[in-house]
């Protein structure tokens, strides 16, 4: 909106802007009025059927209640429904709140979950999240305060994947229509809708009426600050509460300054490289262990991630559903790393490309590099923005990167939205091509009997050490920066709920 | 005059239908949208559906006649990533960046007119020669550096202005400053050449002969001579300082449409590259066209029509 | 007279041509001149200050984010820089100069086709055109020339353009024209000499932008691959760490202010030069 920089502004005296404007963000005890979020780009759009990705979360998560949620330990939990149970393999039944109105004052039904569900999975509405639940074949209402959702086959991460879907208004997103929704959506979350500044920020105001706790903050505000070293700078000058996306070195900027801190969390996130079983020299399985040997996963966390990561041997972790314990990956031990790549002579004497992208920490990306050339490897780095490199590493097996860093995360906390894509030879992300992946993937995701999935995860992972399709690295912390006055706990899903943070007097 | 302008006109037209033409098909040859639309275990058959409502998956003919049917009638469509009309979302970005190119204009002309008219009148004095570092040292900064270095200076250390943002007209200072430093120095140092051009010519000796003042000549008449380059030079930087405040934009988080430009090339959204690139095509055009007359009306030696002999 | 009042300049150029030449000496001679190989890292002796010794490696202006040795990554830096810098000044030179004048001299549809073309290319972001180069071409140093010879011709573009139609009216043009100089003739012997003197100035600003731009490119993820040094790579790293690893990105910074500042003392005395040789 120009009028908010526009000659009003302009023509008033400099001197008093400056006063008045600049003055920081008063550090009292007492809770701000608004909180001020930066995060990295500003959300595409708060329709929360038509996006996907971290930035739009942040903020439509505050004004939509969703199917289900999960608590700060990662457990799923109710919200709109408050309890479920499976009428049969492929049928649950949930039951929904009867207390809650949309913050156009209208009360939330069984009627607008069904529309939800069908308006997600609807191909002519073309939602990016559709394939998250197009395993849903349908949606009833089937009691007062019932909703029966039925899929195709049993399809156990199917509660993870609802705790994504968010519930919108029916009446009034049929009345307005998806374009006038878009901007300006109704929800029934703690916080409503009251303002999207193009390009700077979202501001939304608490919702008092709201049926679950609420926070001290009578609004908030989320601007999009591309650049972490800014985001450092605002919330050391006072002028932001909580920012995202810090990297270790610029956090430990913050731990020496005076009223903020680092937050940081174990995620469910996993950073692995990728190697293409497809590709000369790498389809022998003794190089692709040779290059596991090689790579030193506790001096990259220790040394270069501040400890804050943890090292990981297999692609899950004890917050994903289907995770049965852990595994021993290939041991580090670069002598016999050498001696591998020396004994392959030419198969191994080769350059290979290894694909990365700037949203990546680069110092990761060239530790690894170095530590396969101490071995003997050629490696030579390929940074491509983030499209580029994901039509690549995306694309078939021939055409693809040697080798590609990545960080893997479903958003569902569940074995089969990390194993099943990485590993499955009809997914395009993975390079591997093996029966017996193929079948253990297939027979996990058909059964909801947990310990039997267990069991099915757990001879993956251990095939995956000893087949090496990749090279699980570590789990990724996330680490933010905040008012040292601001009470939260981030969380392993990286979702931020303005009701579950708190000001300490 | 008016067939020359009619005939400038027309050739801003097929200009602008080459700028469309090419973006179009430049902006297809990186790919497109859907793999950064959905999420990573989105499957291929999820992609696909994604394109055909997305209309991706049409041949590139009929998207392009699609495209240029919307643009006859000033339709640029809709975001792909937001969903929201291009020109509103241009609309709400375009003011901050004539904010942005305003205010680094004033810094730069304000700082590098008088300072390279100065370096080139007294070219041997020690002023001007402080001066000509201060004006290098204000050129051989990048920007995301010396932005982040004001920022901590001025925004935490001092805590006068504030770090990032748009929020009101302090805000502005410190990315005007980031920008302007580097065209400051582009003007400083033409002004300079050119007066130094023109200070041996015949009319300045002329000028003198007839007994004018030495201040009274560069007034009269080397400013007036020496201007050709300045112009030609300041409509290019004036086009830069509009498009080019990419990495200013980022650093400061400033809302203009260097950052939109950026931030939709890199998610693939095709529209609003188209927009933005139209935009900046009209608009640099437009400053060349004021920067012909211009020459004109200093110079009258120079014929409209770009035939000069 | 005119002489005494502004006296025929000479600007000291002592400090500066060593200068330019000490950085071309380090960068033709990086690898005798570093002390230390600019890629080996020590995850142990990050982020070291300059003069401290980590794990039997002296850093002299101190140690990186991957315990690299930030002399040696400058000295080898000074090779990529003033490489990129040279190769794409010379590029888009050499293009924007040639077409500039073609497009006055020969005017009509040429110079007007030319001169639109020029705000055509003007008009695209760069950003785009990196982007496009590195999906089509891929990543690399040779492409990030590319990238900065199809952004930057225009500007010597407009410039021969604007300076050319200056001297295309003079009398010795029309004499040169009318004893039967041909084209190439009268461009190399009779429009270029008189141009070159801005195109020069031009140049020369040029050649620090392009260290810049370069700079700006590792900036946005898009210029030199990692590990190579650059730098603009450096100083972009540097900058996250300003206030807790100051030297990363100060000596970067020096050495690219004193780059720019040399080359451009030294253009000017050589537009001199060729002033006075056309009087």
């Amino acid at each position: 909106m120009p009028g908010t920089l526009g000659l009003r502004q302009a023509t008033a005296a400099a001197a008093l802007a400056i006063a008045a404007l600049v003055a920081p963000l008063p550090a009292s005890a007492a809770p701000p009025e608004t909180l001020v979020i930066d995060i990295v780009n500003e959300p595409s759009s708060l329709d929360p059927h038509m996006q996907w990705n971290p930035d739009s979360y942040y903020v439509y998560r505050n004004i939509f209640d969703n199917l289900l949620t999960r608590t700060d330990e990662g457990e799923i939990a109710p919200q709109i429904a408050t309890e479920w149970t499976y009428v049969s393999d492929t049928e649950i039944a949930f039951t929904i709140r009867d207390d809650v109105t949309f913050h156009d004052g209208t009360a939330l039904t069984p009627e607008d979950v069904v529309f939800s569900v069908e308006r997600i999975t609807d191909p002519e509405f073309g939602s990016p999240q559709l394939g998250q639940f197009s395993s849903i074949t349908g949606a009833e209402v089937t009691g007062d305060n019932e909703v029966t959702l039925t899929t195709e086959t049993p399809y156990p991460a199917l509660l993870a994947q609802l705790v994504k879907l968010s519930i919108v208004p029916k009446a009034h997103v049929e009345e307005v229509g998806t374009e006038a929704f878009n901007l300006a959506p109704v929800g029934s979350g703690p916080y409503a809708f009251d303002e999207w500044q193009r390009g700077v920020q979202v501001t939304l105001t608490r919702n008092d009426a709201y049926w679950g706790d609420t926070a001290p903050f009578a609004a908030a505000e989320f601007r999009a600050v591309p650049d972490a070293a800014t985001r450092v700078a605002n919330l050391q000058a006072g002028q932001s509460h909580l920012v995202v996306s810090l990297d270790p070195d610029l956090a430990l900027q913050l731990q020496g300054a005076a009223g903020v801190e680092v937050r940081d969390v174990l995620t469910e996130r996993v950073g692995y490289l990728n190697l293409n079983a497809q590709k000369p020299g790498l389809d022998d399985v003794e190089l692709r262990r040779a290059v596991a040997m090689a790579i030193d996963k506790e001096l990259i966390v220790e040394g270069l991630l501040g400890g804050f990561d943890a090292p990981i041997d297999s692609m899950i972790t004890e917050v994903h559903a289907g995770y049965g314990g852990g595994v021993e990956g290939v041991p580090y031990d670069p002598e016999a790393a050498r001696e591998i790549i020396e004994g392959l002579g030419e198969a191994a004497d080769r350059e290979f490309s290894f694909a990365t992208s700037p949203v990546f920490d680069q110092r990761i990306v060239q530790a690894l590099q170095q530590m396969l050339t101490d071995v003997g490897l050629d490696v030579s780095i390929e940074m491509t923005d983030m499209s580029t490199y994901l039509s690549k590493v995306r694309s078939a097996p021939a055409d693809a990167p040697d080798m590609s860093f990545g960080r893997w995360s479903c958003a569902c906390q569940d074995a089969d939205g990390v194993l099943y894509p990485l590993l499955d030879s009809d997914s395009s992300w993975s390079k591997t091509r093996d029966e017996t992946f193929d079948r253990l993937l297939s027979e996990a995701r058909n059964t909801l009997d947990e310990t039997e999935r267990q069991e099915l995860y757990h001879q993956v992972n251990e095939r995956v050490a000893e087949l090496v399709p990749f090279v699980p690295l570590y789990r990724a912390a996330i680490l933010y920066g905040a008012d040292a006055n601001l009470v939260w706990q981030p969380t392993p899903n990286e979702s931020m709920f303005l009701n579950r943070m708190d000001w300490s007097e | 005059m008016a067939a020359f302008l009619a005939a400038r006109l027309f050739q801003a037209m097929i200009a602008l239908w080459g700028v469309a033409t090419l973006v179009f098909f430049l902006a297809r040859m990186t790919g497109d949208p859907v793999l950064l639309l959905a999420p990573e275990n989105a499957t291929e058959a999820d992609l696909q559906q994604l394109r055909v409502s997305l209309g991706f998956d049409r041949p590139l003919p009929v998207q392009y006649a699609d495209f240029l049917a919307g643009l006859v009638q000033g339709d640029l469509g809709r975001s792909v990533a937001q969903g929201v009309p291009v020109a509103d979302i241009i609309a709400a970005r375009l003011p901050y960046t004539l904010w942005l190119a305003g205010g680094a204009l004033v810094v730069a002309l304000g700082l590098g007119l008088p300072a390279g008219i100065y370096m080139g009148v007294r070219r041997q004095s020690r002023g001007a020669k402080a001066l000509m570092a201060l004006v290098y040292a204000g050129q051989s900064l990048p920007t995301f550096w010396s932005g982040i270095l004001l920022i901590l200076v001025f925004g935490i250390t001092l805590g006068w202005l504030p770090t990032s943002g748009a929020r009101s007209v302090s805000s502005m200072i410190l990315p005007s400053v980031a920008l302007g430093l580097l065209s400051m120095a582009t003007f400083a140092r033409i002004a300079r050449t050119s007066i130094l051009d023109e200070m041996p010519k015949l009319y300045v000796r002329a000028a003198r002969a007839r007994g004018l003042g030495a201040r009274a000549t560069v007034v009269r008449h080397v400013l007036r001579n020496g201007a050709i380059p300045v112009i030609s030079v300041a409509a290019l930087e004036i086009a830069n300082l509009l498009a080019g405040a990419v990495i200013v934009e980022t650093v400061f988080a400033w809302p203009g449409l260097g950052l939109l430009t950026v931030q939709s090339i890199n998610a693939r959204d095709f529209p609003v590259v188209q927009g933005v690139v139209l935009l900046g095509a009209a608009a640099a055009i437009l400053l060349n066209l004021v920067a012909d007359l211009l020459y004109s009306a200093v110079d009258p030696r120079i014929r409209l029509g770009g035939r000069a002999t | 007279m005119i002489a005494r009042t502004l006296p025929r300049p000479r600007p000291a150029l002592w400090p500066f041509i060593p200068i330019l030449a000490g950085f071309v000496l380090v960068a033709v001679f990086a690898p005798l001149i570093a002390p230390h190989d600019p890629d080996a890292q020590n995850l142990l002796g990050r982020l070291k200050a300059p003069g401290t010794t980590a794990r039997d490696t002296f850093y002299l202006l101190g140690s990186d984010e991957l315990g690299r040795d930030l002399l040696s990554r400058i000295v080898h830096g000074a090779r990529i820089s003033l490489a990129v810098a040279i190769a794409s000044v010379v590029a888009s030179g050499i293009i924007g100069t040639a077409l500039g004048m073609v497009a006055a001299l020969r005017g009509g549809w040429t110079g007007t086709i030319i001169m639109r073309v020029v705000d055509i290319v003007l008009s695209i972001p760069p950003i785009l055109l990196a982007i496009i180069t590195v999906a089509v071409l891929g990543p690399g140093i040779v492409n990030v020339v590319v990238v900065l010879a199809l952004t930057r011709w225009p500007r010597y573009a407009r410039v021969a353009y604007g300076q050319t139609l200056s001297v295309v009216t003079m009398p010795y043009l029309r004499i040169a024209r009318f004893t039967g100089a041909g084209p190439v003739r009268l461009l190399w012997r009779h429009v270029l000499p008189n141009i070159i003197g801005p195109i020069i100035v031009v140049a020369t600003l040029e050649f620090g932008l392009m260290v810049l731009f370069e700079a700006g490119l590792s900036f946005l993820g898009l210029g030199v691959q990692p590990p190579t040094p650059s730098w603009g790579s450096i100083l972009s790293t540097g900058r996250n760490y300003v206030s807790t690893a100051w030297w990363i990105a100060t000596f970067p910074g020096l050495c690219l202010f004193l780059l720019v500042l040399s080359v451009n003392v030294i253009g000017d005395t050589l537009r001199d030069r060729v002033d006075r040789g056309s009087d």
